[in-house]
């Protein structure tokens, strides 16, 4: 058990925490150069693409240190982003240490800071990594200095390295023997092993990653989840070299994967611990909780002929996403589709790409929506996220809307308009504080709701692209809160209604309203378009008529050129979502949902 | 309708074979019986106008006596033909381009060879440049009863811009005339919405032609087709659209003008003085009433089917040389496609849907179906209802083929 270390690496998006992982696995031999990608542990497109880890992985490495001896490092991967804490806590669950990666000419971000406080909640070791030290634009002393103030963390520690030119990985590997400690646990103890990660395999089933805490655990083994209580058999256990490695057990402080016989995701509890069904454990392992999602949006076909398609993607999806939840759904105007929760925005960004890339569909999402809290007068306690359902105002006697902690790192110059945006943004700042160099960390109490749409983007753009943003849910707060409807010709479009805190329903009804403007197009009448609280108009606009078609000749009998150029149009017509007497087009709906979200 | 298909006995099974039943005699127009429409293309003009798509082109003296002993044989095929024709309309391209002894003999051949009531509508499509004193005299003679004078405008501007070879002046000469003539219908078309035309022209080129006092006027907005002089000149970005707007305000002077000189339009783009002036060839497209087309590119029609000519004269001729009719392809027409093109004929007429007729011929209630838009454009102005018409009005004219795009069937 001395010689083997488990650790994670914690970074912000873009500061090379993949490409450190890859050279890791590089050096150790894990991997040949001709079968090797980029990036290993990251193994789906859109990971690639974004730069980001969305599940998390994880690979076992030899390594033998300087002083002669061989070391077994596991690497587990984290997601990178705070839409998956609940799976960081899991795999930092898993580690006794952490590489704290830092970009040389970033500096620390929210996102790193976020993660370290929850690598400290879980008492990890932790070991900075200063990276991109071979880009011109490097500050190692700079980064260093935040490092001390802004992580509280030794600076004298921080190991400079390029990860992508190879520089200083020795020197992080051993690091990883010299700094971080090795895994205590019992091997006689009972078994009690930390389901981290599962994936779904289409010829073994459900595949689970753990980390055995104490006891032992080998093939054969009847185990029993022990928040589920459901019990299986222990078909195969090994290591997890990229490829599997069958081994015939596991021992405490081991870190590798379990197939038994479970067939779908959704019977495997992520948190849960493993222990024997014969000589079970007392206690399962602390900090289980199960992940809830937070953001919630319809997704609908842009064709209903693609439902069908949608359906099987959606199940495709779920079978290793166990975060994401969905029912059908089913609109007037968009026809059938599927209300689903996320874990967050990203998480939601990412259903939507893989739905569109892995399975080549064209996609409209409805608004997203957080979770309320509705207290009926008769007493009765609702949690709504669907405008369908908002009961009527009369029957309300209150509402409560999720809060959020956020954290903005940013520039100091930019603290100004920074606050300006979280006044807009309903935030409450809780305090401000000086990091390094004339860079702040603002903390602020918001709504979540407020953080859905152009939040991000402003940010960005107040900051000149240097502020970074963080958040953790908070608790649920009184607010008061409206559905609005839109109106097409005096028409409820139901996939458009909202739900928005009362100040800011105006506001978002005009945006809808001048969207569909622009991109529905003339029809025969004048076409009012009304945002409304009830019977109160907040927001309007009009479409003229459409007053002159180009009418072809019908003369030398030539009708059926006629016929056929009328038969196309009415297919294009078909492709049309008719609200009432309306025909609105498809794009027309992911116009005004997507500038809405600006993201 | 005759019991027998006119091309039954055709030796083409391309060309409009049929056998009637019933479903098919319930798609049949109320108006069926009232008489077939016989339809000579003559495909040659002095040149070829910038906006037209029609099968044209320009053929010397020699190519135009050809092509008459052409359709001379073409006519002769047709002897099978039952369905009684009460008009005869030579179009084109250029009729008039033609001498009279060449129509004379035209006519005399679809006389003899098949059955042509005595009372038939004779209609001759003509260009101002080819009106002279001796040649209306000729057409008279030859019992043309429509004459239709393809002036476009009375503005030279835009004449030249639309490639006519005739100017202002000599149009009104012309219009002259053959009002003098005595046709019982004098018709000229005009053509609008040309890019930069202004209200004002228009007017001006309305107010003309009013005072010129036809029987009858088609004004055609111009459309810019791919593949002719104008749509690649549109594709290079040098001609550009009149703004829908603007059309349509050009349209609703059209219908202002022209009905205060006391024409009324009966279709998207004619007008006529009393409805006897009305054209009771073209009327036949409208109103699924069977027709026979000659010539190349021709359409023909037996209330079930539908066949076309070959466009180009040399895949005709080498189908007459082989003593067959030129027919390049036929359809027979779902009563769906029937249904559409009546919905679509509807909302161009002013005549519009019988509803009652229209639930017979398909079996579908046109204002049931489409309640809700309907009731939108009776509330707009853009449909009127009369008993169980459903009609379009001057807006509604204006953009009649959306609205058959539109209403379901």
């Amino acid at each position: 058990m001395d010689h083997v270390r488990n650790f994670c690496i914690i970074a912000h998006i873009d500061h090379g925490k993949s490409t450190l992982a890859d050279r890791l696995i590089q050096a150790c031999g894990a991997v040949e150069a001709r079968q090797f990608r980029d990036q290993v542990l990251d193994d789906m497109d859109i990971e690639r693409e974004r730069g980001i880890t969305i599940k998390s992985n994880s690979v076992s490495l030899d390594y033998r240190a300087r002083d002669g001896e061989l070391h077994q490092l596991n690497l587990i991967d984290t997601p990178g982003h705070v839409d998956f804490s609940h799976e960081v806590r899991r795999s930092l669950m898993a580690c006794e240490g952490a590489l704290v990666v830092v970009d040389a000419t970033q500096g620390v971000e929210a996102q790193t800071v976020a993660n370290l406080y929850l690598a400290l909640e879980h008492d990890l070791e932790l070991l900075p990594v200063i990276n991109k030290i071979d880009l011109p634009a490097a500050d190692v002393e700079r980064v260093r200095e935040e490092i001390d103030q802004d992580l509280g963390l030794d600076p004298f520690d921080a190991i400079p390295v390029s990860a992508k030119q190879g520089l200083g990985i020795d020197e992080v590997l051993e690091g990883i023997v010299t700094h971080l400690p090795p895994p205590r646990g019992e091997r006689k103890a009972p078994l009690k092993a930390l389901v981290f990660d599962a994936r779904y395999d289409a010829y073994r089933g459900v595949v689970l990653y753990v980390r055995v805490v104490d006891g032992r655990l080998a093939s054969g083994d009847r185990v029993r989840f022990m928040h589920t209580g459901r019990e299986y058999e222990v078909h195969e256990v090994g290591l997890n070299r990229l490829r599997r490695e069958e081994s015939r057990g596991l021992d405490a402080g081991a870190v590798g994967y379990v197939i038994t016989g479970i067939k779908t995701i959704r019977d495997v509890s992520i948190g849960d611990t493993l222990t024997h069904a014969r000589e079970p454990a007392e206690a399962p392992l602390p900090g289980y909780k199960p992940a809830r999602p937070v953001v919630f949006s319809s997704i609908y076909p842009m064709s209903s002929r693609e439902y069908g398609d949608l359906s099987v993607a959606m199940e495709k999806l779920a079978l290793n996403d166990a975060a994401l939840v969905y029912q059908k759904d089913s609109s007037a105007a968009l026809g059938f589709g599927f209300r689903c929760g996320f874990l967050g925005l990203l998480h939601l960004d990412v259903v939507q790409e893989r739905l569109r890339r892995e399975f080549d569909l064209s996609l409209i999402l409805s608004a997203p929506s957080v979770l309320y809290r509705v207290q009926l007068r008769d007493g009765e306690r609702v949690d709504i996220d669907n405008p369908a359902y908002w009961p009527e105002p009369g029957a309300i006697d209150s509402v409560e809307e999720p809060y959020i902690r956020a954290s903005i790192l940013l520039p100091e110059k930019h603290l100004g308009a920074a606050m300006e945006l979280c006044r807009e943004h309903r935030a409450a700042t809780l305090g401000t504080g000086y990091l390094a160099r004339g860079r702040l960390e603002v903390s602020a109490e918001m709504p979540l709701a407020e953080v859905l749409f152009d939040f991000y983007d402003k940010l960005k753009t107040v900051t000149r692209g240097y502020g970074s943003f963080d958040y953790e849910p908070l608790d649920y707060r009184p607010a008061e809160v409206v559905k609005v409807d839109i109106l097409v010709h005096h028409e409820k479009v139901d996939a458009l209604a909202f739900l928005a805190h009362r100040e800011k329903a105006r506001a978002r009804a005009l945006h809808y309203c001048g969207q569909l403007e622009q991109s529905i197009p003339r029809q025969q009448f004048k076409i009012p378009i009304q945002g409304a609280i009830g019977a109160e108009i907040i927001a309007r606009s009009t479409i003229n008529p459409f007053r002159k078609d180009v009418t072809a000749k019908c003369y030398g009998g030539d009708v059926t050129r006629k016929r056929k150029l009328l038969e196309r149009q009415k297919k294009g017509k078909a492709r049309m979502k008719l609200v009432g007497s309306v025909e609105i087009p498809q794009e027309a709906f992911v116009s005004v949902l997507r500038t809405e979200r600006g993201r | 309708m005759t019991a027998r298909s006119p091309a039954a006995a055709s030796r083409r099974p391309t060309a409009g074979r049929s056998a009637r039943v019933a479903p098919e005699r319930a798609s049949l127009p109320s108006g069926a019986g009232e008489g077939a429409g016989l339809y000579v293309h003559v495909p040659f003009c002095s040149a070829i106008c910038p906006y037209c798509d029609f099968a044209v082109s320009v053929g010397a003296a020699p190519r135009r006596e050809a092509f008459v002993r052409d359709l001379l044989r073409e006519i002769a095929l047709w002897r099978e033909w039952r369905e009684p024709f009460d008009t005869v309309y030579l179009g084109g391209g250029t009729p008039s381009i033609l001498g009279a002894g060449q129509l004379g003999r035209l006519l005399d051949a679809v006389r003899s060879h098949l059955p042509v009531r005595d009372d038939a509508r004779i209609f001759l499509e003509a260009n101002p440049e080819d009106v002279a004193h001796e040649a209306v005299s000729a057409w008279r003679r030859l019992g043309v009863h429509t004459l239709s004078l393809g002036v476009q405008s009375f503005d030279d501007r835009e004449l030249r811009f639309l490639g006519r070879r005739h100017d202002a002046a000599h149009a009104q000469g012309a219009v002259r005339e053959c009002v003098a003539a005595g046709f019982d219908t004098m018709s000229l078309d005009l053509i609008f919405g040309l890019p930069d035309q202004s209200a004002d022209t228009l007017r001006a080129s309305l107010d003309t032609a009013v005072a010129l006092g036809p029987d009858h006027v088609s004004c055609y907005q111009l459309t810019v087709h791919e593949g002719t002089a104008f749509g690649r000149r549109r594709a290079r970005g040098r001609l550009v659209e009149m703004p829908e707007d603007e059309q349509a305000a050009r349209y609703a002077l059209i219908h202002q003008v022209l009905a205060r000189g006391g024409w009324r339009a009966y279709e998207v783009s004619n007008f006529a003085r009393a409805p006897r002036h009305r054209s009771r060839h073209n009327m036949k497209y409208w109103r699924h009433l069977p027709y026979l087309g000659l010539g190349p590119s021709a359409h023909s029609f037996d209330g079930a089917r539908r066949w076309w000519n070959h466009r180009g004269i040399e895949a005709y001729r080498a189908a007459l040389d082989r003593d067959e009719r030129p027919v390049a392809g036929s359809e027979r027409l779902t009563r769906e496609e029937l249904a559409l093109e009546a919905l679509m004929f509807g909302m161009r007429t002013t005549e519009g849907i019988d509803l009652r007729d229209f639930r017979r011929r398909f079996g579908v209630d046109i204002a049931a179906r489409n309640r809700r838009f309907v009731g939108d454009c009776l509330e707009s102005g853009l449909l009127e209802r009369a008993g169980d018409r459903l009609k379009p009005s001057t807006a509604g004219l204006a953009v009649a083929d959306t609205l058959a795009a539109r209403l379901e069937l």
